[in-house]
């Protein structure tokens, strides 16, 4: 396929995803006290702040949704059913994915009001909290699979899925992908005790920006989590697509299901949770995996 | 071949940015004015020092990508260089706990 049909595709894929998870996201948590992003957006009127930044608070929602489509790119739904199969695959996705933190940043800091501005601290929060244990559980999928392409990754679980070789990482990657999806536990930036943070700050098409942004960022950090722990496309019978959309949906419905299973935790709470728990247990992981290695499992010569 | 899958890229970064411009300037829905106070004024953040562990610790986790992609390649060496280097990250939280980094302020 040629570039432009290409990255039509991607960005057709980002809106299916986006919808689908919106979907199910309103199903589940529509009875919990704390909704979160799941809450409606309110689309139908144009919000005006008087003192908003005339670039930064436009430039909020096109940085998030930006993030998200840039990082389905990499997202594989079968051998050759990727936006592009880049040498750095989930590096890129990765940084791709932290524009979601600058959009947020941006935007609450652009709106230039009080709960903008608690929006902009508790998101960059959530990055500090995140990124460093969500790394760990990355490498320790890379170590197995000696290689940053995510086609490459998936390949090399056609024997065994990595959940299975390192259920640590996998529990890693729960935890933080949690934080990175500003899903329940870890909503403060979306909090109803700041009014919904963003969503009540933004109307019209930039509402929808969000919606697409916030519903997709639960997209592709599932698929992302299929592609890294169970074996992508992979699996007997069905074709490639749909088995990587079942194993998204289920990721999905594993993240959501979890939400409600914690109290929603402060921004100290989950700051102390990433630190004392997630950092060094992700150390401890790619110690783990390097041991596993080093004896000879997991690894295709 | 590197540069075609990076066009896929400015691609969809292009259709992002045209789809924003496109959709400012003809979505028109009925304004509604809000008045809240500026944010200009103090806020307590709570977490420099989280922040700071933080930025050392990003800067270190990039040079574990490359390790991680050649550790097969190297085997009982590359497991032994990151021993050590493993061991200093966790000196490094170690002192960060320590001093009481890991406290909201």
């Amino acid at each position: 396929m040629g570039v432009i049909p290409t990255a039509l595709a991607v960005i057709m894929v980002v809106l299916a995803g986006a919808g689908l998870t919106h979907l199910v996201e309103r199903g589940l948590v529509r009875s919990r006290k704390e909704q979160g992003i799941a809450m409606p957006v309110r689309a139908g009127k144009e919000i005006d702040i008087p003192q908003a930044d005339r670039w930064m608070y436009p430039a909020g929602p096109v940085s998030a949704l930006f993030a998200i489509a840039a990082a389905m790119v990499v997202i594989p739904f079968g051998r050759d059913l990727v936006g592009a199969d880049l040498g750095i695959g989930v590096f890129y996705f990765i940084v791709m994915v932290d524009f979601t933190v600058l959009g947020l940043a941006m935007g609450g800091w652009g709106a230039n009001t009080p709960h903008g501005t608690e929006v902009y601290y508790r998101a960059v929060a959530q990055l500090v909290a995140y990124v460093v244990p969500l790394g760990l559980a990355y490498i320790g999928a890379i170590m197995m699979a000696q290689s940053l392409s995510t086609i490459r990754i998936v390949e090399a679980q056609s024997g065994l899925w990595y959940i299975v070789l390192q259920p640590i990482g996998f529990l890693l990657y729960l935890a933080t992908g949690l934080m990175q999806s500003f899903r329940a536990p870890f909503l403060e930036p979306f909090s109803s005790t700041i009014d919904h943070g963003v969503l009540s700050l933004y109307g019209g098409w930039k509402a929808w920006y969000w919606r697409i942004a916030m519903s997709g960022l639960l997209f592709v950090v599932s698929a992302m989590g299929a592609v890294l722990f169970l074996g992508g496309w992979q699996g007997p019978l069905l074709p490639g697509p749909v088995w990587m959309l079942l194993k998204t949906g289920a990721m999905m419905l594993l993240f959501t299901w979890l939400g409600a299973k914690f109290r929603p935790m402060t921004t100290d709470e989950m700051l102390q949770l990433s630190w004392k728990i997630l950092t060094p247990v992700g150390l401890a992981n790619v110690l783990v995996v390097g041991g596993l290695i080093l004896l000879g499992v997991g690894v295709k010569q | 071949m590197t540069l075609s899958h990076y066009a896929v890229v400015g691609m969809v970064t292009l259709m992002v940015f045209g789809f924003s411009a496109i959709a400012a300037a003809l979505l028109r829905v009925p304004s509604e004015r809000v008045d809240a106070p500026r944010g200009w004024m103090p806020y307590s953040i709570g977490y420099p020092v989280y922040a700071l562990i933080f930025l050392s610790f990003d800067m270190e986790m990039i040079f574990m990508y490359p390790w991680a992609v050649v550790f097969v390649k190297e085997g009982l060496m590359g497991f032994l260089d990151m021993l050590v280097f493993i061991a200093i990250l966790s000196a490094g939280i170690a002192y960060a706990w320590g001093m009481g980094g890991f406290r909201w302020e």
